[in-house]
This record gives structure tokens, sequence and C-alpha cells, in this order.
């Protein structure tokens, strides 16, 4: 079956076509703002653009609190800020509670605290692998981390990244935002996934000029 | 971990702590205090500063952390947070409402998921003070109070809230009609959990409670999720109640439910769909018409993928919803349940509540549907059913039996002897001894369905020393198991070969049938007889069975059939007669005498011509058979028995069976008329060709009507006699060991006789 072609200019003219809303384009960035937990952007934009944010922004300070503790490395602040906001959250999330202890294992590794993180390991993680078995495997890889003299070099050296610590806070961030009744992604990602799902149904059926880059948007001709 | 510490004689030193909350970046590690009485200490403080630090340092050691929890309880912190909250509830200021915040918080966590927690909560009082919280002036004080007890009240182990008691209805009301949405969650547990009798669900439907509940539906994620949740508390089995939900606003709060199912939030779909299961169970009418149904089995079952309780809780939801339902277990496995089960399944590790619930699931779906068996099996996912027999946790061992049981319903497999091996029946006789009686059943009612077996014989299983144990679980206490463990033994011994039977004979002994027999418990009796009489029937050695210690086992058989008190036991009996009717002269005459014995004596009718009256046909049959065999000319002695049958009134209750609805009945009645020649002189023939027999019984002419007809009528009867004996499937009706007394034994002679009979529904031979 062969696939309908639509050139560059063809797909430009259908897409100049489609109308969409300022106000709409607003409220999806400010909806990110928030989620995420940019206050002063927030704030900021609320100013500028005069859009109204869908959640109270006092309320994102405290969520705001626990997110940075944990971003700069200061897990049990983040843990007991959590509980002063919400004591069911950890309660009732076995898993970030674990990958909060975990990211306390990694902390102390980092820091050089080798007896202490052993310790650690021994007295907090291991009783949660016992609690529950699915997360032994993750377990093993973290304690693993002690192991190796030289741990950025390691197999498993990317628990060490900063990146780990920004899935940790966003793990917690997002249990915040459920707590509170709110949804815990943004509207834009759901587009996003929306975009990609649409553009890998259309291409069964036609060739053209696809998004490959959702950074940059660019708008890539098709391979004829 | 523990530290036993002297206390000290004097009170505890004073500490003045800043009371604001810790600073940033320090933190003195409070996830790395160990648990120790010196906590214990620092609650008992007269400091509000020390106590306050304590109650934080126990509050964030035990969130999150289970094994801590249990430990602390073990130390005796709950009643110390207990106190320190009972005695902060008579003070007043700022450091008060810090203590109650913290300690009620701190109880909150002892109580989330952990029964002993709950327990402890429970006993220190706690409970009135958390209550009394809630009309505090401080919004922190309520919120933290409320979600403890919602976290209380979460548990099975809570009382039940009394809607009698003064001032409950009006607290239960201001909580949800407070803004507070932890309030509205605490008056949603509530509900969820007192609402159990039905006297309770309209109790708490009164009063505006009910349209309060729906209008939270259009609340927050959360109030909408609470609220779905305590709807199907009140909705349980409860048709009043029921029906007023699907009348509100004109059905209206029934659309919000269904659309509700169509949520972005997996816990509200998952709700949902409960909700609406609760709703048809009550009336399927409820739903019918949408469509509704195939959409909830198409939801739990993508709800089966998702991680966490949600997933865990969907596999629940789905086995309670296609329970005995054919027509929905079908929709589910159109929806490819069983595909998404087995591939779950087979995902290491599995947290037991998981696996509990996918074990269920295929359990349910496998009930009573053999293609859903069949998917299952091909699934290759059947392994670690056998391997969840094991399982440390008993709900798992359960659903693993369960599970067992209803895919070794499976007659195609059973015939193949694919479940006779060691790795399902090994597992399944150990369960035997398992501590759960339940699991003891089940494994038991499994291990009854794989020894019924048509091809591979059974040596293998006597071997794994399964007779052994099902003969000593048959002088159980437990009449439940005493029956179950006999109906495996029926099933052992069902076609089974002469070795087999040897076997089960030596193991259960004459005697313990014959006790077995004469069980007070109808059930046990039945499986007894029924074990005789498999035992009895198949070929002429398997008679002796009956005889053996000085025919102990015949006589028990006799006294049962004097008093029979249920049906089933009345048609083993009589098959047991009838099997040993089928043998010797020696043997139709012992059966003979037993039945005169009970002929000759009171006014009661002879149990023989009672049960060719009875209204059950399968019992009509079976005597028909018993006079069939005693009648049987194919023995000398069959002239005397005739006239002795006559005289009982055998025959004259023949001739009224003429008009017997039951097709079955009229054929064995056919069979049994023709050795009852009217005219005395009429000698039956001893040496009978099939040629020779038909010559006889069509000459004979003591039936009204003309004579022509009545040959008719005999051809016709004849025939069907034949075609019983052709066809095998009808033959199941026909008990083991009692042929049919026309000496035809192969399908040519019956082709020989058919060619002279000219019948109506022959076509051309």
């Amino acid at each position: 079956m062969s696939k309908k072609v639509i050139t560059r200019d063809e797909w430009e003219k259908k897409l100049n076509d489609v109308k969409i809303r300022k106000e709409d384009m607003n409220k999806l960035v400010m909806n990110f703002l928030v989620t995420e937990g940019y206050v002063e952007a927030a704030e900021k934009f609320r100013i500028e653009s005069g859009t109204e944010p869908d959640i109270d922004l006092t309320t994102i300070t405290e969520r705001m609190a626990v997110k940075k503790a944990v971003q700069c490395g200061n897990v049990v602040d983040a843990i007991e800020k959590v509980n002063d906001l919400n004591p069911e959250i950890l309660d009732t999330n076995p898993l970030l509670f674990f990958h909060l202890q975990q990211q306390r294992l990694i902390e102390l590794i980092r820091n050089g605290k080798v007896e202490e993180a052993l310790e650690f390991a021994q007295d907090e993680l291991a009783p949660r692998g016992e609690e529950n078995q699915s997360f032994l495997e993750e377990l093993e890889r973290t304690v693993a981390l002690l192991a190796f003299e030289d741990v950025s070099n390691c197999p498993v050296g990317e628990l060490l990244d900063m990146s780990q610590r920004h899935k940790t806070a966003s793990e917690v961030n997002a249990a915040i935002l459920t707590s509170q009744s709110h949804e815990k992604d943004p509207k834009l990602t759901s587009l996003l996934k929306m975009l990609i799902w649409a553009q890998n149904q259309l291409d069964k059926k036609a060739a053209y000029p696809r998004i490959n880059d959702l950074s940059s948007a660019k708008l890539e001709d098709p391979s004829v | 971990m523990l530290v036993t510490l002297s206390l000290p004689s004097s009170t505890s030193h004073e500490i003045t702590l800043p009371l604001s909350t810790m600073p940033a970046s320090v933190s003195p590690a409070a996830s790395t205090i160990r648990p120790s009485t010196d906590t214990l200490i620092r609650l008992a403080s007269s400091d509000h500063g020390v106590q306050l630090k304590a109650l934080r340092d126990v509050k964030n050691q035990i969130i999150g952390n289970r094994t801590k929890k249990l430990v602390y309880i073990k130390l005796g912190a709950v009643p110390a947070v207990a106190s320190v909250l009972a005695d902060a509830l008579d003070g007043s200021g700022h450091s008060s409402t810090d203590l109650l915040v913290q300690s009620a918080a701190a109880l909150g966590s002892f109580a989330c998921g952990v029964d002993a927690g709950v327990r402890a909560v429970l006993d220190s009082g706690a409970l009135p003070c958390l209550i009394q919280l809630l009309s505090n002036h401080d919004e922190k004080v309520i919120g933290s109070a409320a979600r403890s007890l919602k976290l209380l009240y979460q548990s099975k182990l809570a009382p039940k809230y009394d809607l009698s008691e003064n001032g409950s209805v009006e607290l239960l009301h201001s909580l949800l009609n407070s803004e507070n949405e932890n309030a509205n969650g605490l008056a949603a547990s509530i509900i969820a959990h007192s609402c159990k009798a039905s006297a309770e669900q309209k109790a708490f439907c009164l009063n505006g409670i009910l349209a309060k509940l729906i209008d939270l539906l259009g609340g927050s994620i959360s109030q909408r999720d609470a609220s779905l949740e305590s709807l199907a508390s009140i909705m349980k089995s409860n048709h009043e109640v029921a029906s007023q939900f699907v009348k509100y606003e004109r059905g209206q709060a029934l659309n919000l439910l269904v659309n509700l199912t169509n949520e972005r939030s997996t816990r509200t779909r998952l709700l949902a769909c409960a909700c609406l299961i609760t709703l048809r169970n009550v009336s399927s009418t409820y739903l019918r018409g949408r469509g509704t149904e195939t959409k909830l089995v198409r939801y739990l079952v993508e709800l089966l993928e998702e991680p966490g309780q949600v997933g865990e809780e969907a596999s629940f939801a789905l086995s309670s919803f296609i329970e005995d339902d054919e027509h929905l277990q079908k929709l589910a496995f159109d929806a490819n349940a069983i595909d998404v089960l087995c591939n779950h399944l087979q995902k290491d590790p599995l947290q037991p509540k998981r696996l509990e619930g996918i074990l269920i699931a295929l359990a349910r779906m496998c009930s009573r549907l053999e293609f859903c068996r069949a998917k299952f099996l091909q699934m290759q996912a059947f392994n670690s059913v056998s391997e969840a027999l094991h399982h440390d946790c008993a709900d798992v061992r359960g659903a693993a039996c369960i599970c067992m049981r209803n895919v070794t319903r499976s007659v195609q497999n059973l015939s193949a002897g694919f479940f006779m091996n060691e790795n399902i029946v090994i597992p399944l006789l150990e369960l035997l001894h398992d501590p759960n009686p339940f699991i003891q059943l089940e494994a038991l009612c499994a291990i009854s369905n794989i020894v019924v077996n048509f091809r591979t014989s059974n040596s293998s299983f006597i071997r794994w020393g399964g007779l052994k144990q099902l003969v000593q679980l048959s002088v159980s206490m437990d009449p439940a198991i005493r029956s179950n463990s006999l109906c495996a033994i029926r099933n052992l011994t069902f076609e089974a070969d002469n070795k087999c039977k040897a076997e089960v004979f030596k193991e259960l002994t004459a005697s313990s049938l014959a006790s077995l027999v004469s069980d007070p418990d109808p059930s046990v009796q039945e499986q007894a007889l029924a074990i005789v009489r498999n035992l009895t029937g198949g070929s002429l050695e398997s008679i002796q069975y009956a005889f053996a210690e000085g025919g102990i086992i015949l006589d028990a058989v006799q006294r049962q059939l004097e008093c029979a008190s249920t049906v089933e036991s009345g048609i083993q009996g009589i098959f047991v007669l009838s099997n040993v009717a089928s043998g010797r002269d020696a043997h139709k005459d012992a059966v003979m005498d037993r039945l005169l014995h009970n002929m000759g004596s009171g006014s009661n009718p002879p149990y023989l011509l009672r049960f060719m009256q009875s209204n059950d046909s399968r019992l009509r049959t079976a005597s028909l058979w018993l006079v069939v065999n005693l009648a049987s000319p194919s023995c000398m002695g069959a002239s005397r028995r005739i006239a002795k049958l006559r005289k009982a009134g055998v025959v004259s209750q023949l001739k009224i069976m003429v008009k017997d609805p039951c097709l079955d009945v009229k054929v064995c009645r056919a069979g049994a008329w023709h050795f009852f020649p009217l005219k005395p002189s009429f000698e039956p023939i001893a040496d009978y060709s099939p040629g020779n027999f038909f010559l006889s019984a069509a000459s004979s002419d003591d039936h009204t009507g003309s004579v022509p007809d009545l040959r008719r009528q005999l051809k016709i009867e004849l025939f069907m006699c034949i075609a019983l004996r052709i066809f095998p499937v009808l033959l199941h009706s026909c008990p083991s060991g009692c042929p049919i007394p026309f000496g035809l034994k192969t399908r040519n002679s019956i082709l020989l006789l058919s060619t002279s009979i000219t019948d109506p529904f022959a076509t051309s031979s």
C-alpha cells in the first residue's frame, strides 16, 4: 500500500490554517510553571500575561521547599517537610519512601561517609526490601555503589548523577500534587505525547514533514 | 536495637530548645536515631519543648517505616504518645497546638496499615480524644486529627461508628459539609467502615447523607474517591439504597458514576467500576442496555496492568464481578483477561496480595468455561500455580488451591492425564495437612478432580501416598472433609482396574466402609455407597467386595436402603445391589433374599416398590435395572426369582410404569417387562439367541389391544434397548456391571436383529 506524500509546502499551508488562541497557550504555560513548582516565574507570568493560575500560589511554596531540599541532597530535611505538610504521603507511598531512602544512601556515599552508609543500608534500606520484594532489584543496584572504590566510574555510577536527584524530586513533587487533589503532570506533557502518538499513526498512511526533535519542534522533510 | 536503661529516679532535667521548626540545612538526622526507652522518657517530660521534639522524632521515624512502627509499639510508645495528647487537650496556647498536631499525626501513622498499631491506639483510649479534636478551633489540629481518624477507620479492627450515640449524626454531617477535605475523607471512611448490615446502611442513608455523598462525586479528586468508596459500601446488597441512588435526580447520579469510569486517575476509575459492580450485584437491570458490562470488564482488565494497590484491587474487583456468571466470564475472555493475568503471573517476584488476586481471578475465569481453561493451559503459566501451592502466605496458597480445583475440572485434560504428575499432586497432598481448614478442603476438591482418570492408571497416585491420606481423612471429625475425601476415593475407583480396586479396598477395609455407609451424615453415606458401587461394578470378580467379612458391607447397604434418607443414597444403594445381582445365581439369590427380608415385614411398602414409585426418575430407573438383573434369564434360578418378584407386586408396578414420562425409565421398563410373561405356562427360554428371543416376546398376548399394534410397540421398545447398547454415550446412564440381558455382544448381532424388525425409525438397513 503506497503512502500518500505530503510536501513541505502543503504541510506548512495546512499548519497555518490552524488557529490557536493565545489564552490557551498562556494557560498551558501557567499550568506547567505551577505544576513544576516554579513559583517566582509563575508569579511574574501572572503579572505580565494576566493569566490566573489554577492552584493557589501560596500552597506551592511548601511543595517547592521539599523539592528544593531533595535537589540539594538534603533528603532528611525533605522527609521532615513532607511529613509536616501531609504525614499520609509517605505512609501510603511505599515506592516513594523507598526512593527517598535510596537517595539518602546515595548522598551518604557521595559525601564519602562509607561507614554511616553501610549502617544506614542495614538499618533502613534492608527492611524496605523485606517489606516489599519488588524493591530488591533496585536495592541491590544501590548497595552495589558501596562495593566500588571509584564510584563515578562503576556500572551503577549514574545513580550519583544530578539526574537521579531530579528524578526523586519529581516523584515527591508529583506525590504532593496528587495528595492536594491536583493533576501531577503538566498538560503540556500530555499534549506532546498526543503529538508523538498522532505522528506514529499518520506514519502508517503518509509521508510528511515530521517533528523528530521535540525541543526544537523543527519540521523535517519526509524521506522520499 | 533495644537499649535498656535504668530510669533515673529524679525527673528529667530541663532542656530548653527553640520551639520553631528545625533550620533547613542542619538536621539532627532524626531518622538515624534508634528507637529506645530514651524516647519514652522524653515523651513523659514536663517540658513541652522536649516533648515536641520527641514526638517529631518518633513521627519522622515511623512514617513509611513499618519495621520501626512495630519496634516502637513493642516499646510502648503508643500509650506514651496518647497521654501527651490527652494532657495537651486540657492545655492551651501555641505549644499545646503543636503537641496536639504532632501527637495526632504520630498516632495516625501508627494506625496506618499496621494491625498491631491500630490495636495499640484503640487500647490507649486515644479515639475519643481524637474525635474531640475535630471541634478544635485550629484548622491544622482538625486536619491532623481527621487524617489520623481516617486511617484508623480504614482498619477492620476499628469500632463501628454508632449513629445512635449523642451528637454522632451531627458530627458526621459537619464532617461531610466541611470544606476541609480531610474531614470529608474521614466522613467517607467512617461510612465505608460502619455500613455492613442493611440496617446500618439504611441508617446512614437518612438525613441527607446519601445526597451529600453524591454531591461530593463532583468535587475534587480526593473527595470523589472518598465518596465512591462510601457509596459502594452503603449500597452493597441493599435494594432500597441502591434504587434510591439510581433514581436520584432521574438518573443523573448514575450517569455521573458511569462517566467516572473514564477518568484519568486510575484509582478513580477502579473505585467507579467497583461501585457499578455493587449496583449490578443488587440488580442486573441497573446496568442494562448501555453496554456497561462489556466496558466494565474491559476497564478492569486494563486496570490489572496498573502497578501498586490499584492493580491489586482490580483483580479482586474483576473476580467478584465475573464470579458464577458465564456470560461475564466470556466477556472477560474476549477482553484478553487470561493473557494479561498469565503475563503478570510469570513476573517475578510478585507481592503476595497481587499474586493472590491474580490467582483468584484466573480461578473464576476457569470455573465453568472449558475454552478458558484451555487458553490458560496453553499460556504455559500453569507452573506458577503449582509453585504458589508452596507459598509462605496462606492466602496465596488458598488462592492457588481454588485455581487448581477449577482448572482440574477440564475433562479434556483429565482424560489425557495431564494433571497426574508429581509437581501438582504432591504439593496438593501436603496441603491436606495445612493448618488452615479452608485450604485443606480446597486441596481435597482439587485432588478429587485429578483422580478422575480415563486413560492413565492411578497407580502413581497410590504410590505417592495419596490413597493413604484420603483414607485417613475419611475418619476426620469435620463432616465436609469426610465427605469430600470419600468423594475423592469414589472418583479414584470410577472405572478403575482390578489392581486399583484391590488397593483401595485393602486400605479402606471392609469394616470401615460398612461403618461409613451407616454414617449419620447423609452426604458421607452417599459417597460411601457410591464407592461400594464403583468397587462392585465392572466385572464378576468385583462382586466379591460386597461379600467381604461375612457380607457386612451388603448388610450395611441393606440397612441404609431400608431407611433411605436421601434419593442419592437410594440410587447408589440400589446400584450396589444391581451390580451384585449381575453376577451368578448365588449372587442374585443373595440380593433376592435381602429384598424379601424387607418385603415380608410390616405395613410399609418394601423399598423396592417405593423406589419404583419415586418422584425422581433416576431412582425409578435404578430400581428397574435391579429388577432386570434379578429377573434375567441368564441363570438357572430365574423363574424362581421372577415368581417371587411377581408375588411382591413388582409386575403390577411395572404395568403402571408403562405411562412413565421419562425415556430412560421407559427403556428399562421395557427390558424388565420382557421377563415377566403373564401366562404362567409360558416358560422363558434359557438359551436365547437373538432371533428366538424376539419371537418369544412377540408372541406374548397378555396386553390389551390388538396384537399387531402390540408387536409394533414391542419392536419399538426392543429397538430402543438395542440402541442403548450401540451408543456408548447413552450408557452413561447405565450402571457399570449391569449388562443388557439379551446376550447381544457384537454389533453384527444387533444389525442382524434389527433387520428382522420392521421399525418406523430405521432407515434402509
